[in-house]
């Protein structure tokens, strides 16, 4: 049973983690995964919302990622609304691991 | 120091197997997120914000070269090549992958290493003082009775699924090093008028979003009655703490509501109930237990070293490290090393993969092998000869660990907030960095002199914010970063919970309100005081003035 509800308001992306990996990932215009907020699937068509909501119950049914939510994105900047997911796009703003977060690309098995 | 015997060898690597089916089955679809992520977070594994991460258990914080080495190999082999001490004295790492935690976990059992009771709500890895076993004013070594609790407590049946998580520490000295009042349950070894060493035991202590500093439970009890004693209170808190509300199921709240003598009623109650003897520890025992933590062959040395003294004069970065860094052993011509890990440009408590290795190598050629993690993010090497001091500061040194803040205003405790927690609402690690840029002088902050600032990204307060000389907590205001300042917190042996100032301030504002804090304390300081008695002294009223009004 589905949990998976969009309860924001304007255009909704889709994200999650990456199952065995973990990497922050949001659900592309192809109904994959990316580990870039850039090539988020962005809409407020109500049809389309549902079947973003769809792939997200089917990719956390195949164990592909946990932990699926929509966010709310601004139409005025395209970034996420929240605090909090607009600094999630991103990774940290200090990272003292090798390579530096700008280089790291996180391993994303599946999408 | 505590070695596994047979049995612990055989639980630990059998929870290993154990989680890597369970990693399998969740991988297969077998387990639900649902049902997993109990089970995950049984060995320590939580996933944060951008990724999963570990918490490796460091029972009371002593660890030994060979673990941390292969600390060292997980931060590069798994991770990204780095790990971050905690304010429980565990270490963690931020980047691992699900399908290598179970790798990660056999190759910790190698070293007598796991992550169990790191998480859950279950009784945690106990904590307890850093400078156990060398500290001049302890009456014994407190991990000895550490290690009789982690015994009790890993995978106690009755106490598996508690209302919440439960916090125990242990000192031996009237001196607090690891903030005893803010635990569930805090353990002080004194002597009694009879010259009997037994317990004083604290109850109720806590900080989160409902700050509350323990109370007095039982004045002296005797050493043989500590496990049915404890076993008697776990299980009050057990019938009676709250699990309707996770917010309110931490035995502080059932103890605050109750109210202290009620709740000592219904414990004396159980325990009259209990057959001590069916669950106190032999003597024999006892003695198996404490004889791990035997001093190290020590030398006869005098107290003072002349080369140690003279390097003192000559080189005056050595002295001022010698001064903050280096405290009092109770062995004569030895010392207590404590290695900060607070450079002015870093992350509290981070430490690299080559870091490990060196903190390894030197606790190998110059303290008996052995580490202490502290509560407030720091390492210690317990037992070092005077004599070394100057050839192990220029090994810190060549290694960027020459840190000489210890006890000092950029000596910060600060979780890892929105740059890695998913419970976080505000980041803690630029703040912490741009205090200690903006107080980055070694001679005011010797000027300034002790002062505990304290930082955390969101409520639950993992930052210890409440019992900062300065707290400071970090929350979202309409979309953006905004700080409330606290001041008067004491996580010391004189306990207090800090005072809210009043309104927050952005990330800009807010270091220049530090700064007016700080100066207005060395303008009405008397003589040496320290920031926390002036607070005490004049009140918050001047303080309250130079944040709100001067701006």
């Amino acid at each position: 049973m589905s949990t998976l509800k969009h309860k924001g308001k304007g255009p909704q992306a889709i994200t999650a983690n990456g199952l065995r990996n973990g990497p922050v990932v949001y659900l592309d215009p192809n109904y994959q995964w990316s580990t870039s907020f850039d090539d988020a699937l962005i809409s407020e068509d109500p049809d389309i919302i549902e079947k973003m909501r769809h792939a997200g119950d089917a990719a956390e049914n195949a164990n592909l990622v946990v932990g699926v939510y929509f966010i709310d994105v601004s139409a005025e900047t395209g970034l996420p609304v929240r605090y909090r997911e607009r600094f999630r796009t991103n990774g940290p703003s200090y990272d003292p691991g090798t390579p530096p977060h700008d280089s790291f690309v996180p391993t994303f098995i599946g999408g | 120091m505590y070695r596994y015997d047979e049995f612990d060898h055989e639980f630990v690597r059998a929870r290993t197997r154990q989680f890597r089916g369970q990693v399998e089955r969740r991988l297969k679809g077998t387990l639900t997120e649902d049902q997993f992520k109990p089970l995950r977070l049984m060995n320590g594994l939580y996933l944060q914000l951008h990724a999963y991460m570990l918490r490796v258990a460091i029972p009371y914080g002593t660890f030994n070269a060979t673990q941390m080495r292969q600390l060292a190999m997980i931060a590069d082999k798994y991770d990204r090549g780095y790990g971050h001490i905690t304010t429980r004295q565990n270490i963690q790492f931020n980047w691992p992958e699900l399908v290598d935690v179970p790798d990660i976990l056999d190759d910790l059992a190698d070293v007598e290493m796991h992550a169990i009771q790191t998480s859950g709500n279950c009784i945690r890895n106990v904590t307890s003082d850093p400078w156990a076993g060398a500290a001049a004013d302890e009456l014994e070594d407190p991990r000895a009775t550490a290690e009789l609790l982690r015994q009790w407590s890993s995978l106690h049946p009755e106490f598996t699924y508690l209302p919440r998580k439960f916090k125990i520490a242990v000192i031996a000295s009237q001196k607090d090093r690891a903030v005893l009042k803010a635990h569930d349950i805090g353990i002080q070894i004194i002597k009694n008028d009879l010259d009997q060493i037994g317990y004083k035991i604290f109850v109720g202590g806590g900080l989160g979003r409902t700050p509350i500093i323990g109370k007095e439970l039982v004045e002296f009890l005797p050493r043989i009655e500590l496990l049915p004693y404890l076993e008697a209170t776990m299980r009050v808190y057990n019938r009676y703490g709250r699990r309707d509300n996770k917010y309110k199921a931490r035995i502080k709240i059932l103890v605050t509501e109750m109210g202290i003598d009620a709740f000592k009623a219904e414990v004396d109650d159980e325990y009259s109930y209990l057959s001590p003897s069916d669950i106190a520890v032999s003597k024999d025992e006892i003695a198996r237990i404490t004889s791990y933590f035997a001093p190290p062959a020590f030398e006869n040395l005098a107290s003072s070293d002349a080369d140690y003294e003279r390097a003192r004069r000559k080189n005056i970065d050595f002295a001022r490290w010698a001064q903050n860094n280096v405290a009092r052993h109770k062995v004569d011509g030895y010392a207590i090393v404590n290695i900060s890990l607070k450079p002015i440009d870093g992350a509290p408590g981070d430490i690299t993969s080559a870091q490990m290795r060196v903190v390894a190598d030197l606790a190998e050629k110059y303290s008996f092998g052995e580490i202490r993690a502290t509560h407030e993010q720091n390492l210690v090497l317990p037992y070092v000869k005077k004599s070394d001091l100057f050839a192990l500061y220029m090994s810190l040194q060549d290694n960027a660990l020459q840190a000489d803040n210890i006890g000092l205003i950029t000596d910060i405790i600060c979780c890892p907030g929105m740059d890695y927690c998913a419970l976080a609402t505000a980041r803690s690690i630029p703040v912490s960095q741009a205090i200690a840029e903006r107080f980055s002088d070694p001679v005011r902050q010797q000027t300034i002199g002790e002062m505990k600032i304290k930082i955390s990204g969101c409520i639950n307060a993992c930052g210890h914010h409440h019992v900062g000389h300065i707290g400071i907590l970090g929350l979202e205001k309409a979309g953006v970063e905004s700080y409330q300042i606290k001041l008067g917190g004491d996580g010391s042996e004189t306990a207090a919970i800090g005072d809210v100032t009043g309104k927050g301030f952005s990330q800009d504002e807010l270091i220049d309100a530090i700064e007016r804090v700080v100066d207005l304390y060395l303008n009405n300081r008397n003589d040496n005081e320290r920031f926390v008695d002036t607070y005490r002294r004049i009140g918050m009223g001047p303080f309250k003035e130079v944040l709100y009004d001067a701006a």
